[in-house]
């Protein structure tokens, strides 16, 4: 089998242009309405970078002083390397159109104490177009999934010059996530808490490939190698793992016993006083809801994740316990 | 690059990994590039060097869930550079593409079980390629019996390899293993070195419950249960700073 095949119009034998996406074209030299067939691949865009090293440096010694990072950061990190990559992300553009009927019930109390339910029937039309994007590679440590900035100079003029991650991940994987999401919204959207009917029909109308530049920023703190990226469009800093600092962890488990304690403790006396229950058991898990929060950080606080990492998944605070209950380590 | 020749004047036209459509310099036909009969051989190249991976593995050592002080404790015995490959097939599957990934060596390290494909800058592997010095994996399996169990018809298959840095340590005389991907410095680990939570959940467990009996104590004593809290506070801040830095 042939790796390569010509193209020429089949009307007037020239060579002819197609770009990757398109389906229909037009000859150049006869104008011949044309169709072309089979993997057509997909539409893409390169966004232009817009950052330099300095500015990218700049906003990482920025970010360093947000947040609860180590508060030596600034004195102790040192930057060491930077450089920009384009990455690939799927974007998708996804209609939902059709109608979603049910009702929403209302309690409401009459003078007399009584309650009565009301039943408001809802019929709302759905005509969205949902844009999603989605990397397009497996970003590893990169913390990155999704864009958060749609928009730039579309340019292909650093293209040869910046690392290009190619695209590993199925196209059409990606259309069917989006589909489905596009559904979620469209529901989430039409606001109808009991769905009686539901007609909505899903259409993907068009998906393209989106190389976007992103900085990566490696910095070490003491004898640990740190990382950060930053958006070459905007220059926000995408992601990033940074030391944390144990006086903050003290100060949050500090602040969530005392408060988590004494709104859990407010519950009990005021809910012994009345005959409502709720006041009781809501103060006591209000108490714990604090104390579970403040408890993560404290324990998981020495190193600050920001963006889209594995491990940055709520470590489950139940978890815990029970590792710790079946004498097992993790 | 890769090369190959034009379809109409004969000339050699170069392509990157990523192309579909390619434009002969001389007589700008375009040609399509298609892999569904050919096997490609990809590698990514290495990112990181040694100093940045034993520096990240210092930071994934010192994390939470790691025993403490491991960063500083364990002792690195060897760091290995090497390229690992999986096999790469893009098949169309009922007019829908899908990407399956395949182990192309055996081995049992961490992490290249469950296998992706990094995300990288995929170069073509010739002889022109520049491995860095790196330990080349040989594939060991072959290619030929996943072609006949994966569904669909065939769109690209490729051979990848991909940059790991083997880093073998050992802590409190007990030998742990972890790769690092050369790509993005993501850590994949088997077996470590754990930390209890006990005296993290032992200072969050009293601190709560010394505050909840102080409030309760508040009702009928609030001068005592005002002094009792100020030494809850104190005390919770002196424990929970030690654990943080001890512990």
């Amino acid at each position: 089998m042939s790796l390569s095949v010509g193209l020429n119009c089949p009307a007037c034998g020239g060579a002819i242009k197609v770009n990757e996406g398109e389906h229909v074209l037009n000859c150049q030299y006869c104008g011949s309405t044309l169709w072309a067939e089979g993997d057509a691949g997909v539409l893409t865009v390169a966004y232009k970078n817009m950052q330099d090293r300095d500015g990218v440096l700049r906003a990482t010694e920025q970010w360093w002083r947000k947040g609860l990072k180590a508060r030596d950061l600034r004195k102790k990190g040192r930057l060491l390397e930077c450089y920009p990559i384009y990455l690939p992300f799927w974007s998708t553009v996804t209609r939902v159109a059709g109608w979603i009927c049910g009702y929403e019930e209302r309690t409401y109390q009459d003078r007399d104490g009584h309650s009565h339910t009301e039943r408001i029937p809802k019929e709302e039309m759905v005509l969205n177009d949902y844009n999603y994007t989605n990397i397009a590679c497996d970003p590893g440590d990169l913390g990155i999934k999704r864009l958060r900035n749609i928009g730039g100079e579309a340019s292909f003029a650093d293209f040869e010059s910046i690392p290009t991650f190619e695209s590993t991940t199925s196209k059409d994987d990606s259309v069917n996530g989006s589909k489905e999401k596009a559904l979620q919204d469209a529901r989430r959207d039409a606001g109808v808490p009991h769905v009686t009917f539901e007609k909505v029909t899903i259409i993907p109308k068009s998906i393209s490939q989106i190389y976007y530049p992103v900085w990566v920023v490696r910095y070490s703190y003491g004898e640990r190698m740190y990382m950060a990226t930053v958006d070459g469009v905007t220059g926000n800093v995408l992601s990033g793992r940074a030391p944390g600092d144990p006086l903050y962890q003290s100060l949050a488990v500090t602040g969530g016993t005392s408060l988590g304690g004494l709104i859990a403790a407010a519950g009990l006396i005021v809910g012994a006083g009345s005959d409502d229950g709720t006041i009781m058991f809501g103060g006591v898990i209000v108490g714990l809801v604090i104390l579970g929060v403040t408890y993560m950080f404290f324990r998981h606080g020495s190193e600050i994740i920001e963006g889209d990492f594995e491990d940055k998944k709520m470590k489950n605070p139940l978890k815990d316990i029970g590792i710790e209950l079946g004498g097992l380590r993790i | 690059m890769a090369s190959l020749k034009c379809t109409k004047c004969g000339a050699s036209v170069e392509f990157d990994t990523g192309d579909k459509f390619v434009k002969c310099s001389y007589c700008s036909s375009q040609i399509f590039i298609d892999r569904s009969g050919a096997g490609f051989y990809y590698a990514l190249p290495f990112a990181m060097n040694e100093n940045d991976v034993v520096g990240v593995f210092r930071r994934w050592a010192g994390g939470s869930t790691r025993a403490k002080d491991l960063d500083k404790l364990a002792q690195i015995s060897s760091v290995k550079k090497q390229y690992f490959p999986v096999y790469l097939f893009k098949r169309d599957v009922n007019g829908a593409e899908q990407v399956f990934v395949e182990p192309a060596g055996s081995t049992t390290l961490p992490g290249l079980h469950s296998l992706k494909v990094p995300g990288g800058d995929l170069k073509v592997f010739d002889d022109k390629f520049d491995t860095a010095g790196a330990e080349m994996i040989k594939p060991d399996i072959e290619m030929a019996p996943y072609l006949s169990k994966l569904p669909g018809t065939a769109k690209e298959q490729a051979l990848v390899y991909f940059p790991i840095w083997k880093i073998d340590y050992v802590f409190e005389q007990k030998a742990y293993v972890v790769v690092v991907s050369a790509t993005s410095g993501e850590v994949f680990s088997g077996e470590f070195p754990g930390r209890s939570s006990g005296a993290y959940m032992a200072v969050a467990g009293i601190g709560f419950v010394a505050f909840l009996v102080e409030g309760l104590l508040a009702i009928g004593s609030p001068v005592v249960a005002g002094v009792l809290m100020a030494a809850t506070i104190a005390a919770v801040f002196i424990a929970a700073n030690y654990v943080a830095r001890r512990m």
